[in-house]
């Protein structure tokens, strides 16, 4: 199952919810890094809200990046390549025109 | 995996809104087909044949908007379950009856007797985070960062903990009085309206963090250099600030003068910036 996520802008904030953090046994991460396809960094159009899935939706054996956004309800499709950086993108197509989730705006 | 037991890998959606006055957002499924592409998406249904809705009302509509349905076993009982975020940042849990069906009413997880939140567009992924044999919960949230929810039952009997903090909010939107930058090169981390995936991505055998975010930048306006944007960025933001101090919101005199100046202030920014409000996808190794 792929699950792409079609986000939502502005604020209403409700109350913050409890919180612990941090745990002794949090993990810990190296510096995020921007992911690029080709040469390019990948992102969205406007109004923004990348949703990505990582994923072998080809079943080439190599794990692809669908990228999700709210303008359209598009989707970013970035094939994987045997040394773990992605091509550059393309639409997600359905039926043969790009894919667009209803209710998106 | 795929969602109605077909053979083929379905994609599926969460959604604003059915543009109806309740402002429900839908379940929607793109069903992959046999030659790997997919069909036009569908809103998902419940048992009872109407299309699946997180619980609410118009008193609190903001629940019934779906950001992310995420479908997993949670229960483990073999049949695909679907946990659901929304606007308010809770998370609503769906009890499959196999082969992509679903209960019609979802219940709210909680952790501990307490609603479980994020600061609002909650983003449900589940996984074995933690390696224990259950599925955690992982959430981004309109404030940006990485929150995990850790399962602290079983495979079996699902018992969320209180959540903990794996990678900090973004920075506040504007900061009045910080100095200008311009372009992306500034930015370091993931911003706000985080949506997260877990995957081990470097074959360490550790999971990492994929994060997708929302961000604004500003860009140099055509033929004018960074020194010179910088400082009438500074001037610009203390004429704003001074703007919506001096606004009185109960005279309707004041409020057309404040919006004239406010457009006035829009225009001549765009003089010397132009912004571009986009989102990037970051990965964040495990060490």
């Amino acid at each position: 199952m792929i699950s792409s996520t079609i986000l939502l802008s502005l604020a209403m904030l409700p109350q913050g919810p409890r919180v612990e953090s941090p745990q002794p046994e949090s993990p810990q991460f190296h510096a995020p890094v921007r992911l690029k396809a080709g040469d390019d960094y990948i992102k969205v159009e406007a109004p923004g809200y990348a949703a990505p899935c990582y994923y072998d939706v080809d079943g080439d054996g190599h794990k692809d990046l669908i990228v999700g956004q709210f303008k359209g309800g598009k989707m970013h499709v970035f094939k994987g390549t045997k040394s773990g950086t992605f091509q550059k993108g393309d639409w997600l197509k359905a039926e043969g025109d790009i894919a667009e989730v209803p209710g998106v705006w | 995996m795929d969602l109605n037991g077909d053979g083929f890998v379905d994609i599926l959606s969460g959604s604003y809104s059915r543009h109806d006055p309740n402002m429900a957002g839908l379940f929607q499924v793109l069903y992959g087909t046999q030659d790997g592409t997919f069909k036009k998406p569908v809103a998902l249904n419940g048992a009872d044949g109407e299309p699946l809705i997180l619980p609410g009302s118009k008193k609190n509509v903001t629940d019934m908007i779906c950001t992310r349905p995420f479908a997993c076993d949670l229960d483990g009982d073999g049949k695909l379950d679907i946990v659901a975020g929304n606007f308010s940042g809770s998370f609503g849990f769906f009890k499959g009856t196999g082969k992509g069906k679903f209960e019609a009413k979802a219940t709210w997880l909680e952790a501990g007797g307490n609603k479980m939140t994020v600061p609002a567009h909650s983003d449900p992924f589940l996984i074995d985070w933690d390696g224990d044999g259950d599925l955690d919960l992982l959430s981004g949230s309109s404030s940006g960062g990485a929150f995990l929810f850790p399962n602290r039952g079983s495979k079996n009997a699902f018992e969320f903990g209180p959540m903990q903090t794996l990678l900090a909010a973004g920075a506040q939107r504007m900061p009045f009085g910080d100095k200008p930058k311009f372009g992306d090169a500034h930015i370091k981390t993931p911003q706000h309206g985080t949506r997260v995936w877990a995957d081990d991505v470097d074959g360490d055998g550790k999971l990492d963090l994929l994060i997708g975010d929302q961000l604004t930048l500003q860009h140099l306006a055509d033929g004018v250099d960074a020194a010179t944007a910088a400082e009438k960025m500074v001037s610009w933001e203390k004429r704003q600030k001074k703007l919506f101090e001096s606004m009185q919101s109960d005279d309707p005199k004041a409020q057309e003068a404040f919006q004239k100046n406010y457009e006035a202030l829009q225009k001549e920014r765009k003089e010397f910036v132009v912004d571009e409000t986009t989102g990037f996808v970051w990965l964040m190794r495990q060490k």
